[in-house]
């Protein structure tokens, strides 16, 4: 670690763009209004989809989830300003590895449930 | 320290970043604060992974269409969401270094997040008192768990949030409360998010199994 008022960049190797920080300071927060009415749209769009089944229900599920995950990505993107940070932004390795390992922690939990025999 | 200090791209040096990042040792925490996130993301996900798999198991309790009031949960989304658009703006507020306006988004966010436990309250109460308690089935077990581990992490960051705003009043926006501000709202757009998979899940989910 270097001292405080250092004043040199962090190299960010080739292949690693995505963890360089960024940051937006707007005049108005026109992001966080835009971010509120999507995740507004996606949650009554959800809701109205289940309501009124348009779809086979195991579709539907699949179809409601993928909205969810857009939601999440909306709120890490546009509020949680997931790529701010002092230097290169590597929180992003291990939450990416988190959402990773919970995706499949549920996913093949929902999976080998779907098995009828054996353990019940 | 003008408003406009802090547009200078990704590849801004350290001395035009926001305060709390501009510190070196305050910047530590808002990445430690990170890694706290993850080990929660995977928390929340055992919990849904073990919902996953009792969800069929009623015993001779209610299936999840008869327990889920859709209204219900649809209210507590929009106040969720609502109070992540506010603490949002009073991030944003933070920024701009005006203390009044973090300080009134922050009062509103607290409020959405205590009419948000109360309505969890009353739904849970609501299904106890119906019988339908979380020793009925394992579906039930699993339900209660999920869901009151994500309403003790609200009521938990309406503590925090109340605790921030006395210091605010004390202190200010210092580094260290915007600090403190900013990963509050982290900690409660993560809570948002976890709340979208429980509505998703859990009670659209109900309709559809």
């Amino acid at each position: 670690m270097h001292g405080g008022d250092e004043q040199h960049e962090t190299a960010i190797e080739p292949g690693f763009d995505f963890i360089s920080p960024r940051f937006e300071e707007p005049k108005f927060p026109m992001h966080q209004v835009w971010g509120y009415a999507a995740s507004l749209v996606l949650t009554f769009a959800a809701l109205w989809m289940t309501v009124n089944r348009i779809m086979s229900p195991s579709v539907l599920l699949g179809v409601v989830l993928a909205m969810a995950v857009g939601q999440a990505a909306l709120q890490l993107g546009v509020f949680m300003h997931v790529r701010e940070s002092r230097g290169p932004a590597w929180h992003l390795v291990p939450l990416g590895l988190a959402f990773a390992i919970g995706i499949g922690l549920v996913g093949m939990s929902a999976w080998i449930m779907l098995f009828k025999s054996g353990v019940s | 320290m003008s408003s406009q200090a802090f547009t200078g791209g990704h590849k801004a040096s350290h001395q035009e970043l926001p305060p709390e990042f501009q510190d070196q040792e305050e910047s530590i925490k808002i990445t430690g604060f990170w890694m706290f996130i993850v080990t929660d993301v995977l928390i929340f996900a055992s919990l849904f992974a073990t919902y996953a798999v009792f969800v069929n198991r009623i015993a001779s309790g209610p299936t999840p269409a008869q327990v889920f009031q859709l209204n219900t949960a649809l209210i507590e989304t929009l106040i969720l969401l609502t109070s992540s658009f506010t603490i949002g703006i009073a991030i944003w507020a933070m920024r701009q270094n005006r203390q009044r306006m973090v300080t009134w988004w922050l009062v509103l966010t607290v409020l959405l997040g205590m009419a948000f436990v109360s309505i969890e309250l009353t739904e849970f109460a609501g299904d106890v008192a119906a019988g339908w308690g979380w020793h009925t089935s394992a579906f039930l077990s699993a339900f209660f768990l999920l869901v009151a581990a994500h309403g003790t992490h609200v009521t938990m960051g309406i503590i925090w949030a109340v605790a921030l705003l006395f210091q605010l009043r004390r202190r200010g926006l210092t580094t260290v409360t915007r600090r403190k501000l900013y990963t509050f709202s982290l900690y409660w757009h993560f809570l948002d998010i976890m709340w979208v998979f429980i509505f998703t899940v859990v009670y659209l989910g109900g309709r559809l199994i």
